[in-house]
């Protein structure tokens, strides 16, 4: 057994049924699918031997996502063409593993480097594009945009880095907008929506990258 | 400007509507929608490892398997997997899944007047052909009503129509399913595996002909192992006692048999992997069915007769498909009586050698004290190091051991006792019975004498880490067992023995669990009753009664009232004692075993007199007799029958 542990990014969409799955679930899907590709996983060491696995960040429920990244670890190095091919054909079909690549172990988690996330939100027809707007311009009149999680008040207003209208898409009218996702700093779109007054159930809501320091 | 926006308005609907489109095309957007606003939404919506979807347009016969319980509880059914796979090898059937909804998302339905659908291709269960129902226990008889009604189906058959599926029951609690036989067009007697495919059969030469419901039910009642409730009367007594169970037709039999296979079938391996978490998250493995010890409390024991086996050959080649297929980190080794299975050990050395790289955890339970090694002791440790390990004597005293036919001598009991803590298991739990016949103070006591001794071996072995758990349960009589006779203990005798023990463990420093008293009534009096139930099940679960096997709902109000506005009592099927000669609301259900078997076991039961293991000696209980000529050559598949 190597000593240094392979670690491997992949890089996957999530849709379909699957958008209903939580972050633990996702988890524990991966670990099965893994053991299922036979590939030779890293263990964590200790009582109970877990596959190690890290997930760079949670996608909220029922979004869907074109870009979801997470570390495994491997004992062996693989050619990742092959650990590409062994993940989809182990994965159910509504997670695609879109990339693979090696990457340094000393490299810092996916967690501690993640610092924004880019989503498209299909705008539904009632309210419309125009109101949409129109509401989200009059939130960023504010001097703060607050909610509170968790008895804790938060200001979103910092944690919206960009955005954009995109009328002219084949999908609908869509809003692009990139929040902070940084372990300090983690807005989510959801939230955003319902300061709108749009029940986030009526929206298609697409995480589209993950941006990374 | 005004006017390109309306232009504008217009083509935003256009392209609402095809983005509309593909949300359809991924699941119904009213579902959809309604999801967002539910607990864990993943139950519902299937696409699991290892799911099977087949094409609904083309496929002619159309099966939902339904576990009226939450798809946490239901999907690791071994049953319902089995089914599943076997219905969907065929290339003319298509067998989907569906669960009771919890509260929330029967909430969600109501409000948007959506039916409950398959968890595969999200079709109304009502579009469905067959709608078979496991009903493993009776706690779940309400949501059968629930989700019944969430389809849009009337709940009595009588109400039915032409067009409605064939409501089909099968599983353990079907042995006695009078008390639902409003509710059902046909049950299952036994084991599923073959019959299910030949009722698909009958039922496509059936809708081939363009034959009527009843036409169907007729077909349905001659065939073996298939009971249809309403072909069949009951009369009564003055006293409120049966006086017959007739036919009403004379070409249908006045006894239903139950079927079994006489080899058990290759064992599932494509199981379904949950995407969500859910209770039992493991593989399970049926090793051995049947079991042929003879305790006369267990129900699982005299009908699930006669004991066949798979042998490590065919096991350990399943074990490494199913593994491969699903996954799976802990793989669980099921059977009545584990350590009686023939190869045991043979079957835990190969398990190791075969997984023992992979980091997998193996569970074994169900072990039998008598028949359990130090050999075995020592692959087990391997296998699942760690952790708890579980006993039933039942019963403390020697005396009421030979009452309910569990001997074993004390001195092996403590043996095992001392050999497991060494063997380095910290926690052992202990289960016993109370509430059982002839049974005094004295056994009771000794039931706490037995916890603290065996907590003090543990001690003397691991000191203070090693951890003694009593789990006690109340005997609740059950059909077509030696006690079926027999009256349940008052709730406040149990009550006093549950005090004392109460004490007793808090004293000595080990966990206890039991039963409130309360909480074995309503089994109690749906595993033991007859089909005048039938409306006191429908006013409880109209009155709101559903999800009855789940502790934090109190239904016992909505039952009590639900018995009293019926006029039926319900004291009637608990605390009477039932004479010998009476005719059972489950006579008519042929389990294979003879009643006059259970009746002289009762009688050799009160008496003291044990049945030893029947492997040895044949007591002809009457299995053979019914299943005999069934039964392979040895070679093929092992029978317990000597």
């Amino acid at each position: 057994m190597n000593d240094t542990p392979i670690r491997i990014r992949v890089k996957y969409s999530k849709s379909g049924n699957l958008r209903f799955l939580g972050h633990i679930d996702t988890q524990n899907l991966f670990e099965r699918a893994l053991r299922r590709t036979e590939l030779p996983i890293r263990h964590t060491q200790g009582f109970n031997k877990r596959i190690r696995i890290n997930l760079a960040s949670a996608l909220p429920l029922g979004f869907i996502s074109e870009a979801e990244i997470l570390d495994i670890w491997l004992d062996q190095p693989i050619d990742t063409e092959i650990i590409g091919k062994k993940l989809n054909e182990a994965l159910p079909d509504d997670i695609k593993v879109l990339e693979v690549q090696m990457v340094d172990n000393a490299l810092p988690s996916l967690q501690a480097s993640l610092v924004s996330s880019d989503y498209l939100i299909s705008i539904p027809a009632d309210p419309g594009l125009e109101t949409f707007k129109n509401r989200f311009q009059a939130l960023l009149t504010g001097e703060k945009i607050e909610i509170i999680k968790r008895k804790k008040t938060i200001d979103l207003k910092p944690m919206i880095l960009d955005y954009s209208f995109q009328s002219e898409s084949p999908d609908g009218d869509q809003f692009f907008i990139r929040l902070s996702s940084s372990p300090n700093a983690n807005a989510r779109p959801d939230d955003l929506l319902q300061l709108l007054e749009i029940d986030p159930a009526d929206c298609l809501v697409k995480r589209t990258k993950l941006n990374f320091s | 400007m005004k006017k390109s926006s309306q232009t504008y308005t217009i083509t935003t609907l256009q392209k609402k509507f095809t983005a509309k489109a593909i949300l359809i095309t991924i699941m119904n957007s009213l579902i959809e929608k309604i999801l967002y606003h539910v607990e864990k939404p993943g139950r519902y919506v299937g696409g699991e490892h290892n799911q099977i979807e087949k094409d609904w347009g083309s496929t002619p016969l159309r099966w939902c398997l339904i576990f009226p319980d939450i798809y946490d509880i239901g999907q690791t059914n071994l049953g319902l997997a089995m089914l599943y796979q076997i219905l969907n090898a065929e290339p003319d059937i298509l067998a989907e899944r569906s669960f009771a909804p919890w509260i929330d998302m029967e909430a969600q339905l109501r409000e948007h007047d959506l039916p409950l659908f398959s968890l595969e291709s999200k079709k109304a269960l009502k579009e469905f052909d067959i709608l078979g129902f496991t009903l493993p226990y009776e706690s779940i008889y309400t949501n059968v009503l629930n989700i019944l009604e969430l389809s849009g189906i009337e709940a009595y058959v009588s109400h039915r129509t032409e067009n409605d599926p064939l409501i089909l029951g099968g599983g353990q609690a079907c042995f006695n399913a009078e008390p639902m036989a409003d509710f059902f067009d046909a049950f299952v007697i036994g084991e599923g595996e073959e019959v299910s495919l030949e009722i698909s059969h009958l039922y496509k030469a059936w809708k081939a002909n363009n034959g009527s419901r009843q036409e169907l039910l007729f077909q349905l009642a001659k065939f073996p192992g298939v009971y249809v409730p309403s072909l069949y009367e009951v009369d009564y007594l003055q006293d409120g006692t049966i006086e017959a169970i007739r036919p009403l037709r004379a070409d249908i039999p006045a006894k239903i048999t139950k079927r079994i296979v006489p080899v058990l079938p290759p064992h599932p391996e494509k199981f379904l992997v949950p995407n969500v978490e859910i209770v039992h998250d493991r593989m399970s493995i049926e090793i051995m069915r049947g079991c042929t010890r003879g305790c006369r409390f267990c129900h699982a024991g005299m009908v699930n007769r006669p004991v066949r086996q798979r042998s490590v050959d065919q096991l350990i080649p399943t074990i490494k498909n199913a593994l491969k297929s699903t996954g799976y980190e802990e793989v669980g080794l099921l059977s009545l009586s584990s350590s009686d299975h023939t190869q045991i050990l043979e079957l835990t050395q190969q398990v190791h050698e075969n997984f023992h790289d992979k980091k997998l955890a193996f569970g074994l339970p169900s072990l039998r004290i008598e028949s359990f090694s130090v050999d075995l002791m020592n692959e087990l440790q391997e296998l699942k190091p760690g952790g708890g390990f579980t006993l039933a004597p039942e019963a403390a005293t020697e005396r009421m051991r030979a009452v309910i036919n569990k001997p074993l001598d004390e001195e092996d009991f403590y043996f095992t006792v001392k050999k497991i803590f060494e063997h380095g298991w910290r926690s052992l739990k202990l289960y016993y019975m109370i509430g059982l016949p002839t049974e005094t103070m004295e056994d009771v006591e000794a039931i706490l004498e037995a916890g603290i001794k065996v907590k003090r071996i543990g001690k003397s072995i691991l000191g203070n880490s090693a951890k003694v758990h009593l789990g006690i349960g109340t005997l609740i009589p059950k059909p077509h067992t030696p006690f079926q006779w027999l009256p349940v203990e008052s709730p406040e005798t149990i009550q006093a023995k549950i005090d004392y023990l109460k004490a007793g463990t808090r004293k000595a420093g080990i966990k206890m669990s039991y039963n409130i008293p309360d909480s074995s009534l309503l089994e109690t009096w749906l595993s033991r009753g007859d089909r005048r139930l039938g409306p006191v099940i429908y006013r409880a679960w109209k009155n709101g009664a559903k999800f009855d096997a789940w502790g934090e709902r109190e239904n016992l109000p909505i039952w009590r009232e639900a018995f009293e506005s019926t006029g039926v009592d319900p004291d009637f099927y608990a605390y009477r004692e039932r004479g010998l000669d009476e005719i059972l609301p489950w006579d008519h259900i042929d389990i294979g075993v003879k009643k006059n078997f259970l009746k002289q076991d009762l009688q050799w039961s009160l008496r003291g007199r044990t049945r030893p293991d029947c492997r040895n000696t044949c007591y002809a209980c009457g299995i053979l007799d019914a299943f005999g000529e069934t039964r392979p050559d040895n070679n093929i598949s092992y029978w317990g029958c000597p």
